[in-house]
């Protein structure tokens, strides 16, 4: 009995077992689901692109005016900074060195052109008094030996060549009188004008010296040009700043009341936008993170796509249109040079089968 | 009557089991080698089932099938991701890379790139670790089997069995570092290369320097939106193929239908099985028949009708029929079963236990006919002759 129906039975069996496998390989397997849903785009017609935060102001790459080692930094990244704050110091030791110098050499004019006022040195002028005095005496002395000798009545009892000698006495006497008098003038008018203004010259000369050396020294200590935030320092302490443009900055500043996104749009897309388009971005990594974009402005110039091969070979065909929108970012948590997914409001596709809204009523509203 | 029929089947026992072996091997050679052929066929668009987030593959027009890869521009994302419908389209990259083993040797791996901010197309199964760790430096997730197998590390001893790659190991791609942080169960893919998943801006830095990297575009359809149309719209607008994932696999298999000689083997492995299978099976019932020729001779002098003697047959051979397949796809799958974490491509679906069903039927009935037609020719007097 159970040989007849041991076959059967193992038939039933495989017919059950194939059944079961049919049924388990059925089920296809399920494709695992995204780590972060998507993001969904909220219009019904839009141009998308990968916009790039940047700030208002574009990124600030800080220079110095002039090299030299760094002395100190006064700021951290993310610190928001006042136009005119000190954001880090040169070298300065030989140009204060120089100052002294200087100033020194301003003194020393300044004190010359004191020395040339304080003229007439007060003790200078008795002795001119003195020596007009004795002038005066001894051309009173000469004048009366002459009278004496004029008034005399016999003529002959004097010598003529004796009377005139005596007159040319009172002469000299007399022109002695007139320069000691004069010399007692120029002394009492004190220095000579020109002379003044000459070392006054030297003064202004010598305090446009010092003037010069402290704008030297003001140009080490290197300001916040702008109300910025500071993004990124790439400087410290002992370090050597370059002037001109580096490849790493020495400070990335910029403005981040609002942040701007430059979105990329395809060449082939860019057609499709509009002036003042409404957009949503949306961030990366959660699309629950987004954000409505005011329209600032189309960049006019259509550059190359960087693409990321890093290939020093590598040839462009792609060109990019950039659109520059704005956003405060308010609590959003994102940071400038973040990637974000940009959804620009357009008007549908005319070439597309099924269109549901209007083109007309859409472009409308789009202005 | 009809017990009687199978008590005279039961009955001879060697020709009745040499009837069913007959439809058994044949039914088993034909679901074997019709499910290996259906498994391959499987398999060489097992990236599309496994990346199936999607409803929409977008290429560049030339593609062929999945492992023929023309990559288009990156900006070609942003292009269709602006087209009306589209729910939501992200980057994929698809590509061969190199792994250097610890043995020195190299092996080409399938490397897939996933966006890198939604991580969608992940493998559908996880052994060890999570899809979200490939967001850590330098991360990759390995497929399970060629984990064990193709990139295990060497034996410490000579001979030994190798050791599987596991989460925290490394693996140099490319010449670059690259950190196992997970261990995916992955379809298999035709070549059966390692499959390996990161995230789509490292897949791009570890291959070699190419202009143009984006493999694929996959695209949901916004709710409401109906793919075919979607569909139609996304190649009018930007001049790429776009393809449902079931055309996808269609266009695959066709592919290799067309361009490769497997089909060919596979057919001749089926008609041979059903060939050989109809052969001893037909012999046998047509002797079991002729030797059992008295008894029908017997019934028919009895009074049995010709109706009732061939429903006799028809009985015997249903019955060694069923036994025979019943046994035959037992024997296929429980094979397929034992096969089931090897290479071996083994799919089963049912319409092929149906086709193996038909088969085994016709076998069944091209054998009755012979004996039919014996029957009913047969004279009741021949009983009497011996």
């Amino acid at each position: 009995m159970i040989r007849t129906y041991l076959v059967p039975l193992l038939a039933l069996a495989g017919l059950v077992f194939a059944v079961v496998k049919v049924v388990q390989a059925a089920k296809p397997p399920i494709p695992a689901p995204p780590v972060v849903e998507p993001a969904r785009a909220p219009y019904d017609a839009f141009v998308a692109g990968s916009g790039l935060i940047e700030p208002s102001t574009r990124n600030i790459a800080l220079s110095t005016p002039v090299g030299g080692v760094v002395t100190s930094v006064l700021v951290l990244p993310g610190r928001d900074v006042r136009r005119g704050e000190v954001l880090f110091t040169l070298e300065t030791r030989e140009l204060e060195a120089e100052l002294a110098i200087k100033q020194a050499a301003l003194s020393v004019a300044q004190r010359q052109l004191d020395a040339l006022r304080a003229q007439p040195r007060p003790e200078e002028i008795p002795p001119a008094e003195a020596r007009l005095v004795a002038a005066q005496a001894a051309l009173a002395d000469q004048e009366a030996q002459l009278s004496m000798w004029e008034n005399v009545q016999d003529k002959r009892a004097i010598s003529s060549d004796e009377l005139s000698r005596k007159r040319f006495a009172v002469d000299a006497a007399r022109a002695r009188v007139a320069e000691s008098e004069s010399q007692l003038k120029l002394l009492r008018s004190g220095a000579w004008s020109v002379d003044v203004s000459v070392l006054e010259g030297q003064v202004q000369s010598a305090q446009a010296a010092l003037d010069s050396v402290k704008v030297e020294i003001e140009r080490r200590i290197v300001r916040a040009p702008l109300d910025v935030q500071v993004l990124q320092v790439n400087t410290r302490v002992g370090e050597f700043a370059q002037p001109g443009p580096l490849a790493t900055p020495l400070m990335i500043l910029g403005s981040v009341h609002p942040l701007h996104v430059r979105v990329d749009i395809d060449e082939y897309d860019a057609w499709r936008l509009t002036a003042g388009s409404p957009a949503t971005a949306f961030l990366r990594g959660n699309n629950s993170i987004k954000t409505d974009l005011s329209f600032v402005r189309f960049e006019p110039y259509v550059i190359p796509k960087r693409s990321l091969t890093g290939e020093s070979t590598e040839r462009v065909d792609t060109r990019v249109l950039q659109a520059i929108y704005a956003f405060e970012k308010g609590d959003l948590p994102v940071f400038v040079g973040q990637q974000m997914d940009v959804y620009i409001k357009s008007a549908p596709l005319q070439s597309a089968p099924p269109a549901p809204t209007s083109p007309t009523t859409d472009a409308g509203a789009a202005k | 009557m009809m017990s009687v029929a199978l008590k005279m089947l039961f009955g001879d026992r060697a020709k009745y089991f040499g009837i069913v072996m007959g439809v058994t091997l044949a039914s088993m050679v034909i679901t074997q080698q019709g499910a290996i052929f259906i498994g391959i066929m499987t398999r060489t668009y097992g990236t599309v089932t496994d990346t199936g987030q999607g409803d929409i593959w977008v290429m560049d027009p030339k593609v062929q099938q999945i492992e023929d890869i023309k990559p288009m521009q990156d900006t070609e994302l942003f292009r269709v991701r602006g087209i009306q419908g589209v729910g939501w389209a992200l980057p994929l990259y698809k590509g061969l890379i190199r792994a250097r083993l610890d043995n020195g040797q190299f092996q080409n791996c399938n490397i897939l790139g996933l966006d890198d901010a939604t991580l969608t197309g992940g493998p559908p199964g996880m052994a060890q670790g999570s899809l979200s760790d490939l967001r850590r430096a330098d991360a990759i997730i390995v497929d399970e089997i060629s984990a064990n197998t193709r990139l295990a590390k060497p034996s410490p001893e000579p001979g030994g069995r190798p050791i599987p790659l596991k989460v925290g190991d490394t693996l140099e791609l490319n010449d670059h570092r690259a950190v196992v942080v997970g261990i995916g169960r992955s379809t298999r893919t035709f070549q059966s290369l390692p499959v390996i998943h990161t995230t789509y801006g490292r897949a791009t830095t570890f291959v070699p320097k190419e202009r143009k990297l984006l493999s694929f575009v996959l695209v949901k359809a916004a709710p409401g939106v109906d793919v075919e149309s979607l569909r139609r719209r996304i190649e009018l607008t930007t001049g790429l193929a776009a393809l449902t994932n079931q055309q996808f696999k269609d266009k695959t298999v066709d592919y290799f239908i067309k361009n490769t000689g497997i089909p060919i083997n596979f057919g001749i492995a089926v008609g041979l099985g059903f060939l050989i299978g109809t052969v001893i099976t037909g012999f046998m019932f047509y002797n079991f028949t002729l030797d059992n020729l008295r008894y029908f001779g017997t019934l028919k002098a009895m009074g049995a009708s010709d109706g009732v003697l061939l429903s006799m047959v028809i009985l015997q051979s249903l019955v060694v029929g069923a036994i025979g397949c019943g046994l035959g796809i037992g024997i296929a799958s429980f094979f397929g079963a034992r096969m089931a974490n090897t290479p071996l491509a083994f799919t089963m679906p049912w319409q092929l236990l149906a086709i193996a069903a038909i088969a085994v039927a016709i076998i069944c009935v091209l054998s009755a006919m012979l004996s039919i037609r014996k029957v009913i020719s047969l004279e009741p007097a021949v009983v009497f002759k011996q």
